[in-house]
């Protein structure tokens, strides 16, 4: 067999409750959710169930190279509530040395999802044994408390018109305007190290993600109140 | 001492019976309306919602409690209920090096329920020194409980006070009422009491201390369930009428398995997941929930993963 053979994994979520992840560049006091994770955080879901199931040496010298290059698709669930809640929030003063907190209410949108999240990785054929255990091992996705259920890991390869796409790889002369967008974050590239990705005190900082617009294949179906409901559509 | 049957995660999916409670609200419109929680479901139903916030709370507190009663050892902010925990400390002098193993070594509530110190810059002039971001996720989560659609209802309720003067008056306010069926869930991830869960190392070396924290944990758990607390609790007080769901136990690294509570037949589908290394206890009654608690506080304990044991252990 050949080494270098790549094949797709597919990961199953079941999202049995509601989930929240916030949209990069949202404020804080208003924050939108998306209605599934982006790349940048399956890469890093993937270095946190990594470090949990074989260690945190193994995660950086053998699986974070090839977690920052992987390619990465992700097919929303098929349909998708999100709401804005009213939370109580706390703020951390940093001018009085990170100690005081005031409290004060946020929006938050949450989401709620039915049908499976589909995560798809392309990884090496002779290591799928353990990119499985780790996809299974992802207990949530954005804030800990936004539960996953992994439900399935099998091979199979991703339906393009299904996945989340960059606008950039926008290839369609279709109008874009019925499907949701928003800005998602991506590795800023192949080459960052683990010290820029898990930093140390003293470290330069450096920007690590890139921003970008996406689109999902996701129509909203009706405004509700406060809330929306989104139903996956394959782009056309 | 008997053997105890070591666990990695455990999950709760569960649906839950109040009624007449105002245990987590939205807010309200000034001060003659509290508004109650809805959530949109994926299905178009628009429905009651209880925030987990407001259970996490509850069980942080009761855990601080049985923490105390067995003596084990709880930080000076979490031992006046200073719900920072960690962070409430980097302040004062006997804490200023305050790492995350000392963090986890010496507050079992802060070990379980997780704490964030943020990270900081050093001033230019040389007036504060840089802090590194110290860290724990919570243990337990709660999720949002969710009624059932066609299963809630809600009855506004006309309350009255009177004001400090005469002259303030009577003040109305309208607060809801509400009864429902809810579907919750639970994970507590008990092989991280004691550990650095950023890199998964060993913080805790004492098994006996982190035994005490794991039960602790599930009491407080347990009394989560049975003794319903939130908003409102002072005078609305929620009547429990039932509870049935399913306990899931991974004993393997990984993930316990949860499956939401709305969908008719998810006790079948959480039994049907049984394996090895998952046993899973479907109860039907809150005797029964209790009973299976009672029986996970005296015969289990957290597991240790691999990564963390001594080379003999391993």
């Amino acid at each position: 067999m050949n080494l270098t053979d790549f094949t797709w994994l597919a990961a199953e979520y079941h999202l049995p409750s509601l989930y929240s992840c916030r949209i990069p560049m949202s404020s804080m006091n208003s924050v939108q959710a998306r209605a599934a994770p982006g790349p940048a955080t399956v890469r890093l879901a993937l270095i946190r169930t990594g470090i949990e199931v074989f260690g945190l040496e193994y995660t950086r010298d053998a699986l974070f190279p090839s977690i920052r290059t992987m390619e990465i698709r992700i097919r929303p669930p098929e349909r998708v509530a999100l709401t804005a809640q009213v939370l109580h929030a706390f703020k951390v003063d940093e001018q009085a040395g990170g100690t005081q907190y005031s409290t004060a209410p946020i929006s938050r949108e949450v989401a709620h999802a039915s049908g499976p999240l589909t995560v798809y990785i392309r990884v090496s054929s002779q290591e799928t044994a353990r990119w499985t255990a780790m996809l299974r091992a992802i207990g949530y996705w954005g804030q800990s408390s936004s539960l996953a259920s992994c439900i399935g890991v099998y091979e199979s390869s991703p339906d393009p018109k299904e996945c989340v796409t960059s606008l950039r790889n926008w290839k369609s002369h279709r109008p874009l305007e019925p499907f949701f967008s928003c800005i998602l974050s991506e590795f800023r590239n192949g080459a960052l190290s683990w010290g820029q990705v898990m930093p140390v005190v003293g470290a330069q900082k450096v920007e690590t993600l890139t921003l970008d617009i996406y689109v999902w294949p996701l129509v909203i179906s009706e405004q509700h109140g406060r809330g929306k409901l989104l139903l996956r559509r394959a782009f056309t | 001492m008997t053997e105890k049957q070591a666990i990695y995660e455990l999950s709760i999916c569960a649906r839950v019976a109040w009624q007449a409670h105002s245990a987590s609200n939205a807010g309200n419109n000034g001060s003659n309306r509290l508004m109650p929680r809805h959530q949109l479901l994926a299905d178009g139903h628009e429905t009651d919602a209880c925030s987990g916030n407001i259970a996490k709370h509850h069980h942080a507190v009761l855990l601080a409690e049985y923490l105390e009663a067995a003596g084990s050892p709880l930080c000076p902010a979490c031992s006046a209920r200073d719900g920072r925990r960690a962070a409430a400390l980097i302040d004062q002098p006997a804490y200023r090096d305050l790492t995350l193993e000392r963090i986890v070594r010496e507050c079992g509530v802060c070990d379980a329920h997780g704490f964030l110190v943020t990270a900081k810059n050093a001033a230019s002039d040389g007036s504060a020194e840089a802090r590194q971001r110290l860290s724990k996720h919570s243990l337990i989560e709660f999720s949002f409980a969710l009624a059932l659609p066609g299963c809630h209802t809600e009855t506004a309720q006309l309350f009255t006070r009177s004001g400090e003067s005469k002259e303030e008056g009577q003040m109305l306010m309208k607060m809801s009422a509400r009864s429902g069926e809810y579907a919750i869930c639970v994970r507590y991830k008990c092989a991280g009491i004691g550990l650095d869960t950023e890199r998964w190392r060993a913080a805790l070396f004492d098994e006996q201390e982190r035994l005490t924290r794991h039960r602790a944990v599930l009491a407080a758990l347990s009394d989560s369930l049975l003794s319903p607390q939130g908003a409102l609790t002072a005078t609305m007080l929620p009547h429990l009428t039932g509870l049935r769901g399913a306990i899931a136990l991974c004993t393997t690294v990984g993930r316990a398995p949860l499956y939401s509570a709305l969908q008719e037949d998810f006790v079948e589908r959480l039994s049907a997941l049984a394996d090895e290394a998952c046993t899973v206890y479907p109860f039907e009654t809150i005797d029964a929930f209790h009973r299976h608690m009672q029986a996970l506080i005296e015969k289990t304990c957290p597991s240790m993963p691999t990564a963390c044991r001594t080379p003999l252990e391993k």
